[in-house]
């Protein structure tokens, strides 16, 4: 069998296509964790974003409405998670759980009327140059803005944390909301700002889904990866490029998994599907045992209710 | 320039409970002034009102005579008021350049320049690029000093400053302390500690329950005099009487080793010493020298080898805490909330945890809530806890009571033998003291004490026997007569 070099190049790109979802989700929720937050909604935010978007689109048919009203709607429904943990000061942990199954509850009772319409052509760009570089040209080129925004995010990420004035003060939030509180810092603006982000990016990750890597609506569509995502960001220990190596993990051997599956490898399928789950967390795992760097990334204040006594 | 703060009838009352009644204060810059009061006297709370992280009900500030409005730290800082808390707020994982650059408005650069220059000029060598969680207590401290004076304070105000600093270091505060004061800056220290108040501070402030009582120079006053003020009652000076020389033997500990795993904790080497009835040993040593390993070991939370320890006749070496209990022995850790009492449980659900099986609090697996009631309240009126409600939670029992009632669930059994680490440590004059009677008691009932303290004073005070870790080993055993604390001090340095 020979193996043509663009073949190779294409399913690198469905590699990275299929991690883009998982980046966007696990960058934004690791802002919302940095800040001590732990917003377990990952899942229903995103199945929000990505209703919000496809029904914008084949409603106003603006793809640019679409894709900012879905980061918008993620930043609504955030908003409710914001008010409860922040305001009202409940568990993290069940409010966040709450909102997963309200999102899908609430999209798939939005997204009746959307089943079986097709969706729209999302805009790529640089195609001209896709045929330019064998191998290269077609991992580089021809992708949507999205992409291109999903694989910069986990650079910007890490240099708003380390290098930023408002980085360093999320991660002072998150490491000792008390300490920051003292200092003057306004704990609950920091983190509602952090949740809603994580609800913005969630959202972003949900359009993405529905409006570009398989534009159509279906039910309970993004299954399962906002759990995903919210793995990649304890296993990653915080660390933005290390949700970059595992996103592109777990993709790869899905669309492998996929690959394999169709070949007719005489492996069962059921180990198949959960080869992506196992290996990458045994890869995150072994990549980030270091117990110092652990113990200095990981968010201490993570999940605990902050609340201003005076 | 010299500055002058006021603090003019200030009041702020909590749901059962006036913090502070009608406070005025007035400090000018150029001297030390100490701010004393007991546990829960109020006196964190006037400072957290002068740093703005409490806002007060009634009452002004006044500095240089300007009304200041202090309705956040933030404020407090914008007015030249630095404060060091007594539980520090720094960012444990962040580096210690990124724990003092996150609240000040200036460049990278300049900012590194200033605090290098203060660094200097103070002798704090510290390394800003490391991770503020890999500094010792006294390093963590000076991180926030350098922290309040890069903003050039007129007032600063240190919170306890000591309670977590050695010998050592407590000295370097206060030199620093006096040159900050040389300089013009005004200094409000706020402790318990008599003998520190004497040593560095030049005017005296005493609260008690809220009110403040007097205000004085330091040099018409004395420790007496200041300790009746903060307690408000004429203090008994305790003595313990010689102890009769009994020769019967209680336990006997022989060639006792632990290695641990873990880097961090000091292995003990061949310890070898016997107590007799009535006799109280006294270990003495510098914090992190193998005392809270040797606690363990006695106690049974770390098992050791069978024969190592032998009491009353018995081998229980290798016994966990509750079956050497059943033989009469009894704890009292140093850490009050971590490791003798769990805070979130009620008074008496903390009693239940220290259970015998004949003090059927149980029965077939069931509470037995009556039983256990009747005993804490018996606990609380025996050794003085100061409330009459056993449903409250331990973590809001004051370290006074909260130790009172752990010694007291220790000692109502009767047990023959006590061990305690620290049992005064952070505790207010009016505790200590009667935590000191009761161990004095305890002893002239002829029973026996293993004493380990880091303080000198109180092993001087209690102790009949001596003798002094350093590095997991045990010093020879000494007489306490023949004992003074410089000899100790040596010892606890290491050397022979």
């Amino acid at each position: 069998m020979i193996i043509d070099i663009n073949f190779v190049g294409l399913i690198i790109a469905s590699i990275m296509a299929s991690a883009v979802p998982l980046i966007l989700a696990s960058c934004g929720e690791l802002i919302t964790e940095r800040s001590g937050v732990l917003n377990l909604g990952v899942e229903g935010m995103m199945i929000i974003g990505a209703i919000s978007g496809f029904a914008l689109m084949t409603v106003t048919g603006s793809l640019i409405v679409a894709v900012f009203g879905a980061m918008l709607a993620g930043v609504l429904i955030s908003t409710i998670f914001a008010f409860l943990t922040q305001t009202l000061i409940t568990n993290h942990v069940a409010t966040g759980l709450a909102l997963t199954i309200f999102g899908i509850g609430i999209s798939a009772m939005i997204g009746k009327n959307f089943v079986g319409i097709p969706g729209k052509e999302f805009p790529v760009l640089f195609e001209s140059l896709k045929d330019t570089i064998p191998l290269i040209s077609p991992i580089l080129f021809g992708h949507s803005i999205v992409f291109y925004f999903a694989f910069a995010l986990p650079f910007i990420t890490s240099y708003f944390l380390k290098k930023t004035k408002i980085g360093l003060i999320v991660r002072a939030v998150g490491d000792s909301p008390e300490s920051a509180s003292n200092q003057g810092i306004n704990v609950r603006l920091v983190r509602y700002a952090c949740i809603l982000y994580g609800g913005a990016m969630s959202g972003l990750a949900g359009a993405y889904l529905s409006m570009i890597y398989t534009p159509q609506w279906i039910e309970n569509m993004t299954g399962g990866r906002g759990w995903i995502a919210l793995a990649l960001v304890v296993f990653s220990t915080w660390n933005p490029i290390k949700i970059l190596i595992g996103a592109m993990i777990f993709g790869g051997l899905t669309i492998i998994q996929f690959h394999m599956q169709a070949i007719g490898v005489r492996i069962p399928v059921q180990f198949l599907t959960a080869l992506p789950y196992i290996v990458t967390i045994i890869v995150l795992v072994v990549i980030s045992r270091d117990s110092r760097k652990i113990r200095l990334s990981t968010p201490s204040s993570l999940g605990k209710s902050f609340h201003k006594d005076n | 320039m010299n500055t002058n703060l006021k603090i003019s009838n200030v009041t702020k009352i909590y749901p059962g409970c006036v913090a502070n009644d009608n406070v005025s204060l007035e400090f000018n810059s150029g001297k030390i002034y100490a701010l004393l009061g007991e546990n829960g006297a109020g006196k964190s709370t006037l400072v957290k009102i002068l740093s703005g992280v409490i806002i007060p009900d009634e009452g002004k500030i006044y500095l240089n005579e300007n009304n200041l409005n202090l309705n956040s730290p933030s404020d407090a800082k914008k007015n030249d008021i630095g404060m060091v808390f007594q539980h520090f707020n720094l960012f444990e994982t962040l580096s210690v350049f990124e724990n003092l650059i996150i609240d000040s408005d200036e460049q990278r650069e300049s900012l590194r320049e200033k605090i290098d220059l203060i660094m200097k000029k103070y002798n704090f060598p510290i390394d800003l690029d490391i991770p503020v969680l890999n500094l010792s207590a006294g390093q963590k401290q000076k991180v926030e000093i350098i922290r309040c004076l890069i903003r050039n304070p007129k007032v600063l105000i240190m919170d306890e400053p000591t309670s977590v600093l050695t010998e050592q270091e407590t000295s370097e505060l206060f030199l620093s302390l006096k040159k900050f004061s040389e300089e013009g800056i005004l200094i409000i220290y706020i402790t318990h500690k008599l003998k520190e108040v004497m040593k560095l501070c030049d005017e005296v402030a005493v609260m008690r329950r809220g009110k403040l009582v007097s205000v004085s120079e330091i040099k018409n006053e004395n420790i007496e005099s200041l300790a009746n003020k903060m307690v408000g009652q004429n203090l008994k000076t305790i003595k313990k009487k010689k102890a009769k020389t009994s020769s019967d033997q209680l336990i006997k500990i022989t060639n006792l080793n632990f290695t641990s795993d873990d880097p961090f904790e000091t292995n003990l080497m061949d310890i070898n010493f016997s107590v007799n009835r009535g006799e109280c040993l006294g270990i003495a040593g510098i914090s992190g020298n193998g005392q809270s390993e040797l606690f363990q070991v006695l106690s049974g939370e770390i098992i050791s080898e069978k024969k190592s320890i032998e009491f009353n006749n018995n081998y229980i070496g290798d016994l966990n805490p509750q079956e050497r209990r059943e033989y009469l022995m009894a704890f009292s850790p140093e850490d009050r909330l971590e490791q003798a009492a769990i805070p979130q449980m009620k008074i008496f659900e903390n009693v239940a945890l220290n259970n015998f099986k004949s003090s059927n609090f149980f029965n077939n697996g069931l509470i037995n809530e009556n039983k256990i009631k009747e005993h804490s309240k018996k606990i609380i009126s025996d050794f003085n806890v100061n409330t009459d409600n056993i449903e409250l939670k331990s973590q809001f029992l004051s370290g006074g009571n909260l130790q009172k009632l752990i010694i007291g669930r220790e000692l109502i059994t009767s047990p023959d033998l006590l061990i305690c680490f620290n049992p005064t440590w952070g505790l207010d004059v009016g505790a200590i003291n009667y935590i000191h009677e009761t161990l004095i008691k305890i002893n002239d009932q002829n029973k026996s004490i293993i004493l380990i303290s880091t303080d000198t004073d109180e092993l001087l005070k209690l102790s009949d026997k001596i003798s002094v870790i350093h590095k997991g080993k045990l010093s020879k055993i000494m007489n306490a007569e023949e004992v003074t604390s410089e000899k100790l001090g040596i010892l606890m340095g290491g050397a022979n």
